[in-house]
């Protein structure tokens, strides 16, 4: 580092983003002031990846950028990342730190069967086989998962985000906090304490992956706002579900939050059709569908900031409990 | 045989269950599938504790997806206690690299193009002001933060032939304008930084040993070179002993035919063969030359519009002195408004009045080998044979061949082949069927005998 240390030089750091989230890239980059380097990531005609790099990232702090998503996309965009960590590793950068808002393959971590696979570990060894030395991400499915890795993992929170969000966008004297699975009491629990509100918990007897059968309403939520709080939104079966149930349960309006609104399957459809007065998402992912419902909450200042910082060599817990203001 | 376990991916079903004939096994029961959110699933529905397990995938179809299938596969297995975890890849994925951007082989699409007046959410942009104010103001002063519009990528998709140069998008990098991508690069060429290609190789090697792989068995890999970037053994099988075969058998007076190598990167692969029949050999040898990136970024190129070479059928300037050399060339040029294109065909050798077989290991585009069809049969070759390890034909390769001089396609089973059949018709495809070599292979490895046999003889 330079002798001042408030200043950020830009001929030592290096922001690169694959295919996945552009916008979330370009949002980074501007709130950093740093532009995106010069790189291109295509697909062959063959189905292959291709990455030409444009600029030397020689003895560079260098940062990437790519998301877990896409449906037909979510191994293209790993293997764009995995590639892209190789290519800096072989071009001599200093530090190689990857961006992964959403890990892919988090929901993977564990042998819930006989021979099933821990796939979250081996995304965990494939990107350090590539040559990632850091790894920033937001909301671990679970925090475990950061033991996986041999290399330190910068777990953020999208709490801050959401809670500033609850507090200047919704209806905060009339609410209560829901969760819709016993897994996500300690998160909702966390918010609850935060806001001073009460908290009321769904429970799910769940039969086959991505279905839902049987849910108990555990609290009262008569005539209350009622805000599900989750860690992500997939086929969405669970929160309309748990919609309904409230709803059925007396409540006014069920409002969804989320942090990784990936909206996959026939989520579009359930959401249409669903009773949800809005369901919010921040933007570690792009969002692809298309409803007055959604609303998104901007996390790119907490990632750039958490660049920055780890750039700096400054401590990133504050961004655990604080979100950079706008 | 005990203590075998035979896995196929989804790639190519039709080579694992032959080359589970060869071996007189089952392939194991595995369920393959994808989560709701794209990610892969697998689920293996028999014990694999302290079994010899072969993994079966081509790197074929949706490559990233089946390489990823192959890494959790070989994963879940030895997480499940296998004693021995072997990838069986007969087409070796990312084993071609590419070095120079803009002759690279193979053409690149791009990915999910943003349809203009497409809706999207729009998220809330952080505002010029940061809070942070150990920002460089110098930096941030030259970057405008004011740039109103989430910048679109052209569409490429929509133009169905490429060329062989990638195309550099003006897209979603750059918060200057719609071009400035293309500019960019083209610039930082001549500003002193070469742009290079990344060569994925090492990286593939190490990721399938990294998800437990003990062994490596292929075929026909590209480069000579690759399996010295894995720490674990590799058996290179050959399809050579069967190409031999082939010709002997089904090509009606070999003796007189002309083994013909595409390109000069071939040529070792193509005399092997003509030695060991004892064939007389032609070169081709090609030379692109692009002058692109000397002028500045052409329109037209950057949107993926009209491509020089792919486009326009190549044309030859008559060759008067035919007799006299036996070492011929074809040379076409062609300008564009703004681009300028040349290209150099040359053959080396004679091929008058011969039957050609052109011998390559892999077919991607297809370019290579229908031009060089046509030069053979501009020379006056009787027919021409195209010789394939590897066909993987991708994009429009199917009707280029199909429109070509090629009278037949011969080509191992590798990778599926059933559109190839399909497109081209039972007449002027042969296949030939490598799962006898992959399941003897296997048959020897397991039983800890030597291979060696199967690189001199097929089987």
């Amino acid at each position: 580092m330079e002798g001042d240390s408030e200043e950020m030089s830009s001929n030592n750091i290096k922001l690169l983003a694959g295919n996945s989230h552009p916008e979330l890239a370009e949002q980074i980059s501007k709130r950093l002031g740093i532009p995106l380097s010069k790189v291109g990531v295509y697909q062959y005609s063959n189905k292959e990846t291709s990455v030409t790099i444009g600029e030397s990232i020689r003895d560079e702090d260098v940062y990437i950028i790519q998301t877990g998503i896409g449906e037909q996309e979510i191994n293209d965009f790993l293997m764009e990342l995995l590639i892209l960590i190789h290519a800096c590793k072989t071009a001599s950068a200093r530090r190689i730190t990857a961006i992964i808002p959403n890990f892919p393959y988090a929901r993977q971590d564990k042998k819930d069967k006989s021979r099933a696979p821990i796939t979250a570990k081996l995304v965990a060894n494939l990107l350090q086989t590539a040559g990632c030395e850091n790894v920033v991400t937001m909301d671990l499915h679970a925090s475990q998962i950061q033991g996986f890795f041999r290399i330190p993992v910068n777990n953020l929170y999208a709490e801050p985000s959401v809670l500033h969000y609850i507090r200047t966008k919704t209806d905060l004297k009339n609410a209560i906090l829901v969760s819709p699975d016993a897994g996500g009491a300690k998160r909702v629990a966390s918010l609850a304490d935060k806001l001073d509100l009460n908290f009321a918990l769904i429970h799910k007897e769940r039969q086959k992956a991505n279905e839902v059968s049987k849910m108990v309403l555990v609290g009262d939520v008569t005539d209350k706002t009622c805000l599900i709080v989750d860690d992500m939104a997939d086929t969405c079966g669970t929160l309309v579900k748990a919609c309904d149930t409230l709803l059925e349960h007396g409540a006014r309006e069920v409002i969804a939050i989320v942090t990784h609104g990936i909206f996959s399957g026939s989520a579009k459809e359930r959401l249409k059709n669903s009773k949800l007065a809005r369901i919010v998402c921040t933007n570690t992912v792009p969002v692809e569908v298309d409803l007055p419902i959604i609303d998104q909450i901007d996390v790119s200042p907490t990632l750039a900031e958490s660049i920055r910082r780890l750039h700096n060599g400054e401590s990133i817990s504050y961004l655990f409990t604080h979100a950079p203001s706008e | 045989m005990s203590n075998i376990v035979v896995f196929g991916g989804d790639s190519h079903p039709d080579l694992v269950s032959k080359i589970c004939d060869n071996l007189n096994i089952k392939a194991s029961e595995v369920h393959l599938g994808k989560f709701s959110n794209g990610e892969t699933s697998i689920s293996i529905n028999e014990s694999v504790r302290e079994k010899d397990v072969y993994v079966i995938q081509s790197g074929c179809g949706q490559v990233n997806d089946a390489f990823m299938q192959l890494l959790i596969l070989i994963s879940a297995c030895k997480s499940a206690s296998a004693s021995r975890v072997t990838a069986v890849m007969p087409y070796f994925c990312y084993s071609r690299q590419p070095d120079i951007p803009y002759t690279a082989k193979g053409a690149p699409v791009i990915h999910r193009p943003q349809k203009e007046g497409e809706a999207k959410l729009t998220t809330r942009r952080p505002g010029a002001d940061s809070s942070f104010k150990s920002l460089n103001s110098v930096i941030r002063s030259t970057i405008n933060l004011e740039s109103p519009q989430p910048v679109r990528a052209p569409e490429l998709t929509s133009s169905k032939s490429f060329s062989r140069i990638p195309m550099i998008p003006g897209s979603k990098l750059q918060n200057s304008h719609t071009n400035g991508d293309a500019e960019d690069l083209f610039n930082a060429q001549n500003a002193g930084y070469k742009l290079w290609v990344v060569q994925a190789g090492t990286l593939i090697a190490n990721l399938l040993t990294e998800a437990g792989a003990d062994h490596v068995i292929t075929m026909d890999l590209h480069d000579r070179q690759y399996p010295g970037f894995f720490d674990i053994p590799v058996d290179n099988l050959y399809c050579k002993p069967l190409a031999q075969n082939y010709i002997q058998h089904n090509i009606p007076n070999y003796e007189d035919a002309v083994i013909v190598s595409p390109d000069a990167g071939g040529a070792k692969r193509a005399t092997a063969i003509a030695d060991a029949l004892e064939l007389s050999f032609a070169l081709i040898h090609k030379e692109r030359r692009s002058q692109l990136l000397k002028g500045p970024p052409d329109a037209t190129l950057t949107s993926g519009g009209t491509l020089p070479v792919s486009n326009r059928p190549l044309v030859s300037q008559p060759i008067t002195n035919l007799r006299r050399s036996s070492s011929s060339s074809s040379v076409s040029s062609i300008n564009s408004e703004s681009s300028k294109f040349v290209q150099t065909t040359m053959l080396v050798g004679d091929v008058r009045n011969k039957v050609c077989i052109v011998v390559d290991d892999l077919v991607d585009t297809s370019y290579t080998i229908t031009r060089a069809a046509r030069l053979l049969k501009e020379q006056g070759a009787t027919k021409v044979y195209a010789l394939i390890t590897h066909g993987l034909f991708s994009g429009d390769a199917l009707e280029r061949i199909a429109a070509s001089e090629i009278d037949q396609l011969v080509v191992a089973n590798t990778v599926p082949q059933q559109q190839t059949v399909e497109h081209l018709g039972n007449d002027r495809v042969d296949i030939i069927d490598v799962s006898r070599v992959f399941g003897e292979a296997i048959r020897r490895i397991h039983n800890g005998e030597s291979i060696s046999m199967l690189f001199e003889h097929g089987y």
